[in-house]
């Protein structure tokens, strides 16, 4: 169990250092979201497979420190997983990971990124339904 | 020569600060919006008070109780006697309204470091990654007084009525209702935009220079009373989104420029924006 310093030092790590940061090209899905409490947005670019497995994820935001680490962390947790798997995440590995006890009290902002990413089968099977339409 | 602000005793430079670190009856506070800046680094020997966690009621949308204002600032080894300085990011907007939390206690004894967190690193002053610890006190508070300094809805409501003074410290986009929240910022928290009618649109950052610090009084009276009419007899009413802003513009207005009867209304646009049946004006 890492202390409160320890987690408080891997966190400012992926803020200071954040992991695939940056917008991604040709991204097969874009979403957006956002924390109003204290401003936080995140922006998540996909690359899928024919599986829906993504095989690549950027991300760009802004807000608060907890906020912008915890998509950071996030981007190492879903590589490879399919969008189903995604929605079915808990929040407890990514929040355990990055300190309970530092993000206990600013958890919308810890998860963010996640409830953003969660959206994206949801998003994905709607923009099918339309290009299936738009074929017909 | 230039003017003194009307009570220049409620804010600090950093250099007072600087001066200060080491005195027992002063008490150093950040309240940020980034909750791990502290942890980042803080003014050496200053504690934190976070508006989330112990400003506010867990369960209801309303202030901590008495007696739990009373256990905060004993923990943070604050006595009646303390003289309380606040800080923070954000030109201070969180910084002010810990103050003015801190006024519904009758804590007056407070002052906020002119330019905040900012203004203290630009400046190359140290900064401490040891949280300190203080002996607890046995603070006693006064009973909440929102009455003096705090506006609810149905007070607001009897203010436009009556044609009072309002000021809407928000962007000029939330306050035409083009957008709910500033700009870049999630566009939820309302379900209407606009702002509520005969409130003037007097946008917080006015009142602060490019270093965060505030203006001159004679700048500020340029503003308030010479472009918009406001003047210290009237009862005003400050709003923003939630609260934060429009405590820094409270302070503005009641300490800097001296005027008596400014109340904050920290329910602001997220109810006045959600409340059924509540005029708007765009």
């Amino acid at each position: 169990m890492p202390t409160r310093q320890e987690s408080i030092d891997f966190i400012l790590d992926h803020f200071e250092n954040p992991r695939r940061r940056g917008r991604l090209e040709n991204a097969d899905l874009v979403l957006e979201g956002g924390n109003p409490g204290c401003g936080d947005v995140v922006t998540l670019y996909l690359k899928l497979d024919a599986e829906t497995r993504i095989v690549d994820i950027g991300f760009e935001g802004e807000g608060c420190t907890i906020s912008q680490a915890a998509a950071s962390l996030l981007t190492e947790h879903v590589l490879g997983r399919t969008l189903r798997e995604v929605a079915e995440m808990s929040p407890d590995p990514l929040v355990d990971e990055l300190g309970r006890d530092v993000v206990s009290t600013r958890l919308k902002c810890a998860t963010l990124a996640l409830n953003t990413l969660k959206n994206a089968e949801k998003q994905y099977r709607n923009g099918q339904a339309r290009a299936e339409v738009q074929a017909t | 020569m230039s003017a003194s602000y009307a009570h220049p005793e409620y804010l600090v430079d950093t250099q007072w600060v600087a001066d200060h670190l080491n005195d027992p009856k002063v008490r150093i506070v950040e309240s940020d919006e980034d909750i791990l800046l502290y942890d980042q680094g803080h003014i050496p020997g200053a504690v934190m008070i976070d508006w989330q966690q112990d400003l506010n009621d867990r369960i209801r949308r309303d202030y901590l109780s008495k007696e739990d204002f009373e256990r905060l600032l004993s923990s943070k080894g604050i006595a009646n006697d303390t003289t309380v300085v606040f800080y923070g990011d954000k030109n201070n907007w969180w910084a002010c309204y810990a103050f003015w939390v801190f006024q519904l206690f009758g804590h007056t004894n407070a002052r906020i470091m002119n330019g905040g967190r900012k203004k203290w690193i630009d400046e190359g002053r140290p900064l401490s990654k040891e949280t300190p610890s203080y002996p607890p006190t046995n603070y006693k508070a006064q009973e909440r007084a929102d009455y003096k300094i705090r506006a609810f809805r149905d007070q607001v409501m009897a203010h436009v009525l009556a044609r009072g003074p309002l000021v809407d410290v928000r962007s000029p986009k939330e306050f035409t209702g083009e957008l709910i929240h500033m700009e870049a910022y999630p566009q939820e928290g309302a379900l209407r935009g606009g702002h509520i009618p005969g409130a003037k649109n007097i946008p917080w950052a006015r009142a602060v220079n490019d270093d965060g610090t505030f203006k001159s009084v004679e700048e500020l009276k340029q503003i308030y009373e010479v472009e918009n009419g406001l003047s210290p007899d009237q009862n005003i009413i400050a709003y923003c989104r939630i609260g934060e802003r429009s405590s820094h513009t409270w302070f503005v207005l009641t300490y800097l420029l001296g005027y008596p009867n400014v109340r904050n209304y920290d329910g602001s646009w997220t109810e006045w924006g959600n409340l059924v049946g509540a005029p708007i004006e765009k």
